[in-house]
């Protein structure tokens, strides 16, 4: 009964700061300077220059998405093997990086990639070429690689740690091997992990602009920095909306896959 | 024999990869910590060894005020977060399960929902909502996205509280109120604890939601870190983090330390299988998450409150000064010296680009009472009518500027009634001699030069539209100003032409790269030469770094005061000139700033070696081809913008 | 055809430096029903798991039929397992359920569909094919995880505290599903617990464990009739076990007064320990027993009365009988010779533990 005051001040807080700012997007995404409507903004995604943006960036960031699954994946199933006493260390290790600001840590890697940088200084002591690691598509890969890999660490992790060991020795016992255990049981149990995952990376990959700054050398114009710009610099808040309405469309897909493979929450990042 | 060597196999390649996914992680890291000890500001160059970043952080106010507002907002955040999650997830536990969907499926968008969207949506909001961008603000923010990560944290174990306990208190007769926080909420704190914990990391982490949702002069450690990305990082601000990360490292790893734990003995239970064993190391997760948010909060208190009781010492006066200055644009003792001397109170605040002041003025969210802007955003002001005219008769230093500046004005302030210059400058090529000559490429005298292909990936151009056309139009001896289109797109196909040839496009990293060797020409704003000059002095580079201003002319900046029409303490934005256009003063300034001052007083006042470096005092009669950029209007401006954004998608 | 199906031989296993199997040996006949009683932490679960392959014990060989399986993996093995928490793969339908042992034999589809047909009829859930696990209650959880298990035909049948989980009215039900179940397949069980009453309705051999020693091994009645130690007595059923000192051939003094036994060859004047089941105490009119004490407890218990009656002596003596006798009644305890175990006393706390089978 009173229970469901409490939701009270959430529910207002969740219109208010939620719902209504992005309903604003969606009438600034399809209104003009003068307030007409016009779907001019979100057509405008279809030019050349913010088409080439949001391939490369749907390129950058499905790349990203896939070797944070093949790096995350396996470091999972470690640490599930590692066992019991594992799990506060797990969450430790890829939360404490947080503690050191998200720019802080990918200028660092600016510092390792750079011609100048650490890499290359191990290269030259190995007597190996110079590589020219910096400013390019695979720098930014890095960046998304490093920066959103424990989101994808944690829901895998999560999931794969509540599947019951017996589960596992289970389809040993009736003949499986352990190809087979792991196609046919801990793969399918975990998809909740992998979809949620793949959400929490993809995401925030696809929109980035601060990674294609800062390793791109801004010689890469993501989706993410056309959008940066038209809100401060071009200062076309109307066209920004508009694109940032193309994105959404993204992410409503990503709601979608988790409203279907992720029924009860269990691949939830922490 | 067999299966024990196939098994320690498996178990080192296991904790090799481990290993290397650690390294990868804390590379970075590690990077950050070792730099915080470097003498050098140059992320590339070892200068030695230092500690004085460590004692410099504390001293720098701004540093101090945007950890202060880092810390303070995440607690506030993850403190309403809490409260209100909690709240809200115990309703939503108590829902059928259509509205449960449906309330979980809206808790999930800000989590899912991509930062820079939010962001935006949020600023969006608050500006339709008038609400001034601020910390309150950011705050809010931080408090929706706060929000779901509690929710997320507490349903679980909402979820394991059986209902009869709660049932059992209330037959027992305890209120319901009574019974909640008497027999769930000791059950579900683990939840609220690390829904805490979780909310409070991603307050500290975030930058995007915060970068859109900050008003002007309000910093996080995050909008810090970015505004000094385009100066070069404060290396205090490494000294921060890493003081910050083995805070929290040291903390977790005390509350996290139990002597003499042992693991339970898989299968010495056997009525207890592994099913039941790991969900009682999930309590244990809890319980360390638990302690580790209990000892940062504790933490983050005590430095709230002891922050809280400094503010309430520095009083604040009814003689008020608003001003808003570039960023790292003024020496701070100034301000100080200036408050000391007229007993008004300055509150000072930053912007990083003219285009990120001009909203701030023009919705007049926060009354300004003078301002720094550039020529050509001065004539932007003043055609929109954002400007007051500023009474010289208050102004009697306006005397130490030299004339030749004041006509410099007149390109934007035809009638110098608006600005007073502050600092000026040119734009023009830093070269690598020894690099150089590595390529066989002589120096660069002209623009074009930076269209060589020996110079392949060794250019680093300006990330901006004005800028990087004023290259182009210049190399081709057209106006910077110029608005006429084919003009315009022959000078977009030069720099098309030029992209492969560039290493990045950068704003003040040019300075930072350049020393570090990174590239052997950048295009680079005058004013950084004599920190460059010194650097390389004091690092014992082997090699020279010169500036050259090309024939063909270049962009001329002065960045001026002026007083927005709208403020309320003209008279005392008055005496804020006066006082600064001082010799001494303005001296002050120049040693701090570096970039070439107009004020003849101070500039008599300088060694004569510094007097002729033409790096950083260019003659000024010998720039008859150079410009000072003009305003162009919207229309023209979203041309340039669309020509840019062509270059850059390329 | 009394080969041993399993023959354990000398298993060692410890974790972490405690002792969980120490030199156990065990062999189980070919078609026998067998089940590892034990409390929690006896050993009997581990002794499952390395019979199943998934542990592998520090010492010792596990022969099947013969042949050395003690290095080979679970997925080798022709036994199969029933776990405790069903481990049923909630991902996949009960039809794939069953089918998954088959599938990775790969099994035709027919032979596949038939199978399944089958082993739900056998279980009693025909027509459970396309239900998910989750719509199901324990009890018929349980029953498809044997279901999967049996359709591979394994020889022999592992089932770790099958029925743990369910209501005691399930659990009965179930224990007899469980017998027809064996005597259809024709197929070996071994069969862990701590339910000393499951136990004894089920099995043909008991194998009683403590601190990973086997403690006793024998038929139900033997080991309920005749348990070796007190261990065992005090594990299997009620009893009252008492101090005794064995007379002569057949004879026993417990607190003073002789009762005659059928046991021999204890010496003469030696201390035992002599154990009484509840139920095996007639109490008599004062004047026509052995002992004689007072009743101090009365419960019913549905089909008989429990009651305490104390000695004078102070030793408080568990009885059942249908016969009523109220509290404060003055008795006398009468046992039956046959019905008096004699067992030797340890001669050390830890003798308790040591194996006896040898």
């Amino acid at each position: 009964m009173n229970k469901k005051l409490l939701s009270g001040p959430y529910m207002i807080w969740m219109v208010g700061f939620t719902i209504i700012p992005l309903a604003l997007i969606v009438y600034y995404g399809m209104t003009d300077r003068t307030g007409a409507f016009t779907l001019e903004n979100i057509l405008a995604i279809a030019t050349a220059e913010h088409a080439k943006a949001l391939w490369l960036s749907l390129g950058l960031s499905l790349i990203a998405t896939v070797l944070c699954l093949l790096l995350a994946y396996p470091l999972a199933m470690i640490l599930r093997s590692k066992g019991t006493g594992g799990g506060g260390f797990v969450v430790f290790i890829f939360i404490l990086p947080m503690w050191m600001n998200f720019l802080l840590r990918t200028l660092a890697w600016q510092t390792l990639l750079e011609k100048g940088g650490v890499i290359n200084g191990i290269l030259s002591v190995l007597h190996l070429p110079p590589q020219n690691l910096i400013n390019t598509p695979a720098a930014i890969i890095l960046g998304m690689v490093y920066n959103f890999m424990p989101f994808m660490v944690l829901p895998i992790y999560n999931v794969l740690s509540k599947i019951d060991d017996n589960t596992i020795n289970a389809a040993k016992d009736l003949g499986a091997n352990s190809f087979q255990t792991f196609w046919h049981i801990l793969l399918p149990l975990s998809v909740p992990g992998i979809i949620s995952g793949i959400n929490m990376v993809f995401v925030p990959a696809l929109t980035t602009f601060v990674i294609s700054n800062l390793l791109g050398g801004s010689k890469i114009l993501l989706v993410g920095n056309v959008i940066e710009q038209e809100f401060t610099k071009g200062s076309n808040w109307h066209l920004g909306s508009g694109l940032s309405l193309v994105l959404m469309v993204f992410i409503l897909i990503s709601m979608a896959l988790i409203a279907k493979y992720d029924k009860n929450g269990e691949g939830t990042t922490f | 024999m067999m299966k024990h060597t196939q098994k320690s196999l498996k178990q080192f390649v296991s904790n090799f990869y481990l290993v290397l996914i650690l390294i990868f992680l804390y590379a970075p890291i590690m990077t950050m910590m070792v730099l915080s000890f470097n003498t050098s500001k140059s992320r590339t160059q070892w200068g030695g060894f230092t500690l004085s970043w460590y004692s410099q952080m504390l001293s720098d106010p701004k540093i101090v005020s945007a950890l202060y507002n880092t810390l303070l907002i995440a607690f506030i955040s993850a403190l309403a977060a809490c409260i209100i999650g909690t709240a809200a997830a115990i309703a939503i536990d108590s829902m059928k399960p259509v509205s449960r969907t449906i309330v979980l499926g809206i808790t999930n968008i800000p989590m899912l929902n991509a930062d820079i969207v939010t962001g935006i949506s949020l600023m969006l909001a608050f500006i339709a909502f008038g609400i001034s961008l601020g910390f309150k603000t950011i705050l809010i923010s931080h408090i929706t996205f706060n929000i779901p990560y509690v929710i997320l944290s507490v349903m679980p174990k909402l979820k394991q509280t059986s209902k009869s306990t709660y049932e059992a208190a209330l037959d027992l007769g305890a209120s319901p109120v009574y019974a909640f926080f008497k027999v769930v909420f000791p059950d579900i704190m683990p939840g609220v604890l690390s829904g805490f914990l979780l909310a409070f990391t991603m307050s500290l982490d975030d930058f995007i939601i915060t970068h859109f949702t900050r008003g002007a002069g309000i910093n996080t450690l995050s909008t810090l870190i970015y505004s000094q990305v385009r100066r070069g990082i404060q290396p205090s601000m490494y000294a921060l983090s890493s003081v910050i990360f083995l805070t929290v490292l040291i903390l977790l790893l005390i509350t996290n330390y139990k002597p003499g734990e042992k693991e339970p003995v898989p299968g010495m239970a056997p009525s207890n299988p592994s099913g039941s064993s790991s969900s009682g190391s999930k309590g244990s997760l809890a319980e360390r998450i638990q302690k580790g948010a209990m000892a940062i909060a504790a933490v983050a208190i005590v430095i709230s409150v002891g922050w809280i009781t400094i503010k309430k010492y520095s009083v604040s006066s009814s003689n008020e000064l608003y001003v808003y200055n570039w960023g790292e644009y003024i020496d701070e003792e100034v301000i100080s010296m200036f408050e000391e001397e007229t007993g008004i109170h300055v509150t000072y605040d930053m912007f990083e680009t003219n285009e990120e002041m001009y909203p701030v003025i023009e919705a007049g969210a926060v009354m300004y009472d003078v301002v720094c802007p550039s020529d050509y955003m001065i004539q932007k002001m003043m055609e929109n009518d954002l400007l007051a005219e500023i009474d010289f008769n208050n102004i009697p230093n306006i005397d130490q500027i030299n004339p030749i500046y004041m006509e410099m004005s007149k390109s934007f302030d035809p009638q110098n009634k608006y600005s007073v210059p502050y600092c000026w400058g040119t734009v023009g090529i830093l070269y690598n001699t020894k690099r150089l000559n590595e390529l066989g490429v002589s120096v660069p005298e002209s623009w074009n030069d930076l269209w060589d292909p020996a110079l392949s990936g060794e250019i680093l151009m300006q990330d901006s539209v004005r800028d990087a056309f004023m290259v182009a139009l210049k190399g081709l001896h057209y106006s910077m100003n110029t608005t006429e289109l084919s003009q315009l797109q022959e000078a977009k196909q030069r720099l098309i032409d030029q992209k492969p040839l560039v290493q990045a496009y950068v704003i003040d990293q040019v300075r930072d790269k350049m020393i570090g060797g990174e590239a052997a020409v950048g295009v680079i704003y005058s004013g950084e030469m004599l920190y460059i000059q010194e650097e390389v002095e004091n690092l014992g580079l082997d090699y020279q770094l010169e500036y050259i201003i090309p024939k063909e002319g270049t962009n001329l900046w002065l960045d001026s005061w002026v007083i927005p029409s709208n403020a309320a303490n003209k008279e005392n934005a008055e005496k804020w000139i006066n006082f600064l256009c001082r010799p001494e003063i303005a001296l002050r300034n120049f040693e701090y700033i570096t970039y070439p001052t107009p004020n003849q007083g101070a500039f008599e006042l300088l060694e004569p070696e510094l007097q002729e470096n033409k790096a950083i005092f260019p003659d000024i009669n010998n720039l008859e081809n150079s410009e000072v950029y003009r305003y162009l209007g919207d229309e023209d401006d979203a041309i340039y913008n669309a020509l840019w954004k062509e270059v850059k998608s390329r | 055809m009394n080969q041993p199906l399993i023959d354990l031989q000398h298993i060692s296993k410890s974790y972490d430096g405690t002792m969980v199997l120490d030199d156990l040996s065990l062999t189980v006949k070919e078609n026998s029903f067998v089940t590892l009683l034990g409390p929690s932490g006896c050993g009997k679960t581990t002794t499952l798991r390395i019979i199943g392959g998934f542990e592998s014990p520090d010492s010792g060989k596990v022969i099947f039929d013969g042949a050395d399986i003690t290095s080979l993996p679970p997925n080798k093995r022709s036994l199969n397992t029933v776990f405790q928490k069903y481990a049923l793969f909630t991902h996949m339908t009960i039809a794939e359920n069953i089918a998954f042992g088959l599938k990775i034999k790969n099994k035709t589809k027919a032979y596949i569909d038939g199978k399944i047909k089958y082993a739900l009829k056998l279980v009693n859930l025909d027509g459970y094919e396309h239900r998910s696990v989750e719509s199901l209650s324990g009890g018929q959880q349980q029953r498809i995880a044997i279901a999967r298990a049996i359709v591979n035909e394994p020889r022999l049948l592992l089932l770790d505290e099958p029925l743990g989980a369910l209501d005691l009215k399930l659990r009965q039900d179930m224990q007899y599903e469980l017998i027809r179940l064996k005597n259809e397949l024709g197929i070996t069980f071994i069969y862990v617990t701590h339910d000393q009453e499951e136990a004894l309705t089920m099995s043909d051999t008991i194998v009683v464990m403590n601190q990973g020693y086997i403690q006793q091994m024998g038929s139900p009645e033997n080991i309920y009739n005749e348990p070796e130690n007190a261990f065992v007595a005090d594990f299997i059923g009620d009893s009252n076990i008492v101090p005794g000192i064995m007379l002569r051939d057949e004879l026993v003094e417990i607190f003073g007064a002789k009762f005659t036994c059928v046991d021999k060859g204890f010496g003469t004047n030696r201390p035992v320990d002599v154990v009484i089941r509840p139920e095996d105490i007639d109490l008599v009119e004062p004047g026509h027993g052995t002992l004689s004490g007072i009743v101090t407890h009365l419960i019913f218990k549905g089909v008989h009365y429990e009651m305490e009656v104390t000695t004078p002596d102070g030793y408080e003596w568990l009885v059942h009988s249908t016969d009523l006798f109220p509290v404060g009644r003055q008795v006398d305890i009468h046992v039956d010779p046959f019905d008096i175990q004699i067992m030797n006393k340890p001669a050390s706390e830890d003798e308790e533990a040591i194996g006896v089978n040898e």
